[in-house]
């Protein structure tokens, strides 16, 4: 264990409900593809734990740890919606809209889980974008002057309906 | 797990001025990652189970003087449009965050602001516009909020680490600034409340605010001279 992989493609098995994932081996180019079975997972299951669970499983880890969170939730999402009994086209449409990020959303209202799919679809861009120790451009003090770079009062602002602002 | 909040009026064990410091702001802005992006590898989360809140400490120094700040983050609280009255408890400074990609969090800033300041009137309060890595170009757009509130205001990136730690000092040094010369009215007011809400919980009957030996007598000069 601890070869190198990378994820080429996934997808899901509904009966029984397992992750399913092709992979490279890259010492020895060649494709492998692993099932990893969603245990005891029901209806009734939480998707976030299912894929957290998943993702730190000593055997499996490593193979959904190449696929984005919300990726994997998206798919582990899709299993309960089948087990629901929704169609796959609705659960499908149903986990694209889930994933949009929208600007006027109040997510202090959202339910926790959706709440936790729009957090894993940010960690992605997150860690997209992460500065870790370790890497040529970390700065531990990184400060940035924006002050002469700013041209225009943020829309945000221009729209009058809060006298708070 | 720790049951009792902290008293930060006391001095800490080695005689070390305790400050704490909250975060403010909607789900998902970044509260906990700009926290974590601070204090890196160097934190030691404590959960109250009494309250929904997680607290990291970070002990510094401010002008030679031993610091030890306790950072507060709500553990989804705010899921609940309001945060608990022991959040603000004593609390000498705060970071109220958005997040740049979203409009509707900064839309609600002045429904935390105008939480805080029931609790916390004077406290400096810090503006984070956070996440600017998702597009650069929002710094070149102003905010009206944090200036006309006189708030410092910071474009900040707890996944790139763009001006975090600059976030932090500034926010501990405003605390330790407000600790040592918390000495206006409304603040003795305040401080005094908060006794008498503490004395309350303690004992249920024996009601002995320290409002009536201020506030009052107060009052009771005014009377007598007009």
């Amino acid at each position: 264990m601890g070869e190198e992989i990378e994820v080429k493609k996934c997808g899901v098995k509904f009966k029984p409900p397992a992750i399913v994932v092709t992979y490279l081996l890259v010492e020895t180019s060649k494709l492998h593809r692993r099932t990893m079975p969603l245990r005891n997972f029901t209806k009734n299951s939480d998707v976030s734990k299912a894929a957290s669970d998943l993702r730190t499983h000593p055997r499996h880890g490593q193979f959904v740890k190449g696929l984005p969170k919300s990726q994997l939730e998206r798919l582990i999402c899709i299993i309960r919606d089948k087990l629901c009994g929704m169609s796959l086209e609705a659960s499908l449409a149903r986990n694209e809209e889930m994933q949009k990020i929208d600007s006027d959303e109040d997510l202090n209202k959202v339910d926790p889980e959706l709440l936790a799919r729009k957090k894993s679809v940010m960690e992605d861009t997150f860690e997209k974008n992460q500065k870790k120790p370790g890497d040529a451009d970390f700065e531990y003090d990184l400060q940035v002057d924006f002050d002469n770079q700013i041209v225009e009062t943020c829309e945000w602002d221009s729209e009058g309906s809060n006298e708070d602002f | 797990m720790a049951n009792v909040a902290p008293d930060y009026d006391k001095a800490g064990d080695d005689g070390c001025t305790k400050v704490k410091v909250i975060c403010l702001g909607d789900s998902a802005v970044g509260k906990s990652k700009l926290v974590e992006r601070f204090l890196m590898d160097g934190y030691k989360p404590q959960q109250l189970s009494t309250f929904a809140l997680t607290l990291f400490n970070y002990q510094t120094e401010v002008n030679k003087e031993k610091v030890s700040v306790d950072f507060w983050d709500t553990a989804g609280q705010e899921r609940f449009n309001n945060m608990h009255p022991s959040y603000y408890h004593q609390a000498h400074a705060c970071i109220i965050v958005f997040d740049t990609t979203r409009k509707i969090t900064y839309k609600n800033l002045p429904n935390w602001l105008k939480e805080l300041r029931e609790y916390r009137p004077e406290i400096p309060c810090l503006c984070a516009a956070n996440k600017i890595d998702v597009d650069v170009s929002v710094t070149t757009k102003s905010f009206n909020f944090a200036k006309k509130h006189n708030m410092p205001f910071y474009f900040c990136s707890a996944s790139d680490g763009t001006n975090v730690v600059r976030l932090f000092k500034d926010a501990i040094r405003a605390a330790v600034a407000y600790k040592n010369n918390s000495t206006d009215f409304m603040d003795e007011i305040m401080r005094e409340l908060e006794n008498f809400e503490l004395e309350t919980d303690k004992k249920d009957n024996e009601v002995d605010s320290g409002l009536d030996s201020t506030g009052n007598s107060d009052e009771q000069k005014q009377t007598t001279a007009s």
